[in-house]
């Protein structure tokens, strides 16, 4: 307990950190800024705008700054991409709730009951409990990421190589179960993740693999390349299909009262405890995430409801819960990240993306030579979801009016933005035609239903997964029995296959489509 | 596939035998399109100076390997197993074009239930045996320890087995139809990162940002042009601040010939 408090309190002080700064026009004078805080609150606030404007996603964003990192501090880009990935899921709520537009596909159960509590005239008790839900997951999952980060890290020292092999493939079983759709295309976007991942050199022997003698492949494909193409400029192009005029200009209610009176708090704080529980299991368990947990909420919230009926038609326990869940394992996916190296979904594997360009290798070791680092990241998510609550419910008129920022006129930008990032990557013009290229097999792969998330998961697991699978089978000379032969693998191994026979079973699929079908009506 | 395409999702009546012949003459084009694509990359490369090959070399190399170079290699094989190397060209066609001709002859004789997760399972099948063909020249297993094309080779088996199971649960189940492309989007996007790479080093930022807003711009037909020149500007000289002076990223801001 007295760790959890001192490596509580290294986080804070690195959060509260002061660094001077003297930029040559002032003429040497050194001004002392919190520069962690700055960055936090930056992060926090670009989330939130991705968040309200649709059409972007939180992981184009992360993608599209990763580039912006280089000239940070490791600690002060960790925390600014932390803050977009739970800053997302504030902002998702607000459009939700006003104009029926959910921002972010975490917040599409929101518009249930948030639009239809707003058409009542109660938006601003609404937009409250949203962001204490929130606020109140985020504190929660803060705890329980310094709780189990700690032991965890423990019990991955212990992991081998063979461990460390099942581990990926249970972590891969998850996605897929928990992934829409069918199950085969699901495993077909990993596998393809896992051979775009092997272009490039071999780590090992250095054989030049799938590169086809272009010195531009050598290095293998860039993570954040494909990123952006599979999820910037195919989700672009995907949105000009449909037409760029989106049917944005819904009336928007005058928001009076902003405080929940105080039926609404006792109705929705068992609500919220139950999102977060909930979203904080869902956000650890890999393939997880904030998209699953909202929707798994906000299900579970219906079943237990003794009027079940209600929800639909403006129940406040419909708004809180789903929203303390999203908020909750947004930030709970860290965990794995943090204690392991393994990224639990697709935004998480760009923030691996992020801590290599700086030289940090993800995983246990990180936890004990740079203390700093982790302990930083987890303090700044507190502050960070504190400065929410205080800077977003006042700028809510400014969100709302960005909203009629039309389409026509922002795709461009993204476009832009986008080719610049990649741009700078390497000062490589061909990253960028890689990932134009991208954008139109994501095209492809959405017209063929086919999900990108699982397909960069596996890319960004394949070298890992390659690595420990060649090191566990060296170790036990060719022998492939070792990943059941040592007990812990074998309870992995047997859980992904459990999971993996779970989810081909017709009737849980059947189950399993009810929830996103319902969720999307 | 063009014709294909008018259905619309979630219609699930079966493809006319015309269908079938567009679809596997759509399947064709894609067992031969590395090769073309090398052939017209090497047109290409003929106005630069470069290492490839000369389009009629690669036209002669290739147009062997498919109709004799392949046959023949497969008989000596049988004849007597693991000989001497085979040509690039002549594996090319073995293990990627062969096959997925055989998938287009199949193509004609069923029925196509669901043409999404068909034409889906299919391409990624396409996608394994490129892989496999690429990873062709590796080194295998040494004893127990992996070689360099061990786990592409693992890997691209794993989905040539998975893009046949959707391609047969494409065949066997009821699903959409192909979804309607639209090539307006696409094209302008696709076009505008292209000029967007190719001018960056030439012409610097400020010329090449700018004129990737306005082509990309094309890419919907609701653009107002004004606005939008307007807008262009004002992102333009934006990013001309950000990514040079905030960012501190070193980047060329105007065209090369005018700063020498």
């Amino acid at each position: 307990m007295g760790d959890l408090f001192s490596n509580l309190a290294l986080g804070f002080h690195v959060v509260f950190q002061f660094s001077p700064w003297s930029p040559s026009w002032l003429g040497g004078v050194t001004i002392p800024i919190p520069i962690n805080i700055l960055l936090c609150l930056v992060g926090a606030l670009v989330g939130t705008l991705v968040g309200v404007l649709p059409g972007i996603g939180t992981i184009a964003t992360v993608a599209m700054l990763l580039p912006i990192t280089f000239g940070l501090p490791p600690v002060g880009a960790l925390i600014m991409l932390a803050g977009i990935y739970y800053g997302a899921q504030y902002g998702g709520s607000t459009t939700s709730i006003l104009v029926n537009i959910p921002g972010e596909a975490t917040s599409v159960v929101t518009t249930l009951d948030g639009f239809q509590m707003a058409k009542q005239g109660r938006a601003g008790p609404a937009l409250a409990i949203a962001a204490i839900g929130s606020f109140f997951a985020g504190c929660v999952a803060t705890v329980l990421i310094a709780v189990l980060g700690a032991p965890l890290t423990k019990l991955a020292l212990a992991f081998g190589p063979a461990e460390y092999f099942s581990l990926m493939v249970l972590g891969l079983i998850f996605a897929v179960v928990l992934a829409k759709g069918s199950v085969l295309k699901a495993i077909a976007m990993i596998v393809l993740g896992l051979l775009l991942s092997m272009v490039g050199s071999d780590i090992e022997t250095g054989a030049s693999r799938m590169a086809f003698n272009i010195p531009e492949l050598a290095d293998g494909l860039g993570f954040a390349t494909v990123a952006m193409g599979v999820f910037g400029f195919a989700e672009i192009i995907r949105n000009l299909d449909a037409g760029a005029e989106m049917d944005r200009d819904l009336v928007q209610q005058k928001i009076t009262g902003l405080m929940p009176t105080k039926k609404d708090l006792i109705d929705s704080a068992p609500a919220i405890v139950r999102g977060t529980i909930l979203g904080s299991i869902l956000g650890i368990l890999p393939g997880g995430g904030a998209v699953i947990a909202s929707f798994a909420a906000y299900t579970f919230e219906k079943k237990i409801a003794k009027d079940p009926s209600r929800f639909g038609r403006g129940a406040i326990e419909g708004v809180a819960s789903p929203e303390s869940a999203n908020n909750a394992a947004a930030q709970t996916s860290f965990i794995p990240l943090l204690t392991l190296g393994i990224p639990p979904n697709a935004v998480m594997a760009l923030m691996v993306g992020a801590m290599t360009i700086h030289g940090i290798v993800p995983g246990p070791q990180v936890m004990q030579k740079q203390p700093e680092l982790v302990w930083g990241m987890i303090a700044s998510m507190w502050v960070g979801n504190l400065m929410l609550i205080i800077i977003n419910l006042p700028l809510v008129g400014i969100w709302v009016r960005l909203l009629r920022v039309p389409y026509r006129l922002m795709f461009p930008s993204i476009v832009i933005f986008c080719a610049i990032g990649i741009y700078s990557i390497n000062n490589a013009p061909v990253d960028v035609i890689l990932a134009g290229g991208f954008g139109l097999v994501g095209y492809w792969l959405i017209k063929h239903d086919f999900e990108p998330a699982p397909l960069l998961l596996g890319m960004v697991l394949g070298p890992l997964m390659e690595e420990n699978l060649r090191r566990a089978l060296l170790i036990s000379r060719g022998d492939w029995s070792v990943f059941v032969t040592r007990p812990l693998s074998a309870v992995l191994m047997a859980t992904a296959a459990f999971l993996l026979v779970l989810a081909l079973l017709p009737s849980l699929r059947k189950k399993r489509d009810e929830v996103f079908v319902e969720s999307e009506n | 596939m063009a014709d294909t395409l008018g259905h619309s999702p979630g219609q699930s009546r079966p493809v006319s035998n015309i269908g079938n012949v567009s679809a596997a003459i759509g399947i064709l084009v894609l067992a031969i399109a590395p090769q073309l694509f090398e052939l017209i990359w090497s047109i290409g490369a003929l106005t630069v100076r470069s290492t490839a090959r000369a389009p009629l070399q690669v036209l002669a190399g290739h147009g062997a390997a498919l109709l004799y170079g392949a046959p023949v290699q497969m008989f000596a094989s049988i004849a007597a197993p693991g000989k001497a190397a085979i040509a690039s060209d002549t594996l090319l066609a073995m293990i990627y074009s062969y096959p997925l001709f055989a998938v287009a002859a199949l193509t004609l004789l069923v029925k196509l239930k669901a043409p999404q997760d068909y034409f889906g399972g299919i391409v990624l099948m396409a996608l394994a045996l490129f892989a496999l063909w690429a990873s062709s020249d590796l080194q295998g297993m040494r004893g127990f320890s992996f070689g360099a094309g061990t786990a592409p080779r693992m890997f691209g088996v794993l989905m040539l087995g998975l893009g046949a199971g959707i391609a047969v649960v494409g065949l066997l189940t009821d699903g959409p139809a192909l979804a309607t492309y639209h090539w307006r989007g696409p094209l302008f996007v696709s076009l505008s990162i292209l000029s967007f790479a190719i001018t960056i080093r030439p012409l610097g930022l400020v010329l090449s940002a700018f004129a990737t807003f306005m082509i990309s711009a094309l890419g919907t037909h609701e653009t107002r042009w004004k606005e939008t020149i307007i807008v262009g500007i004002a992102l333009t000289a934006f990013c001309s601040f950000l990514f040079p002076y905030g960012l501190g990223l070193p980047m060329q801001l105007w065209p090369r010939f005018l700063i020498q």
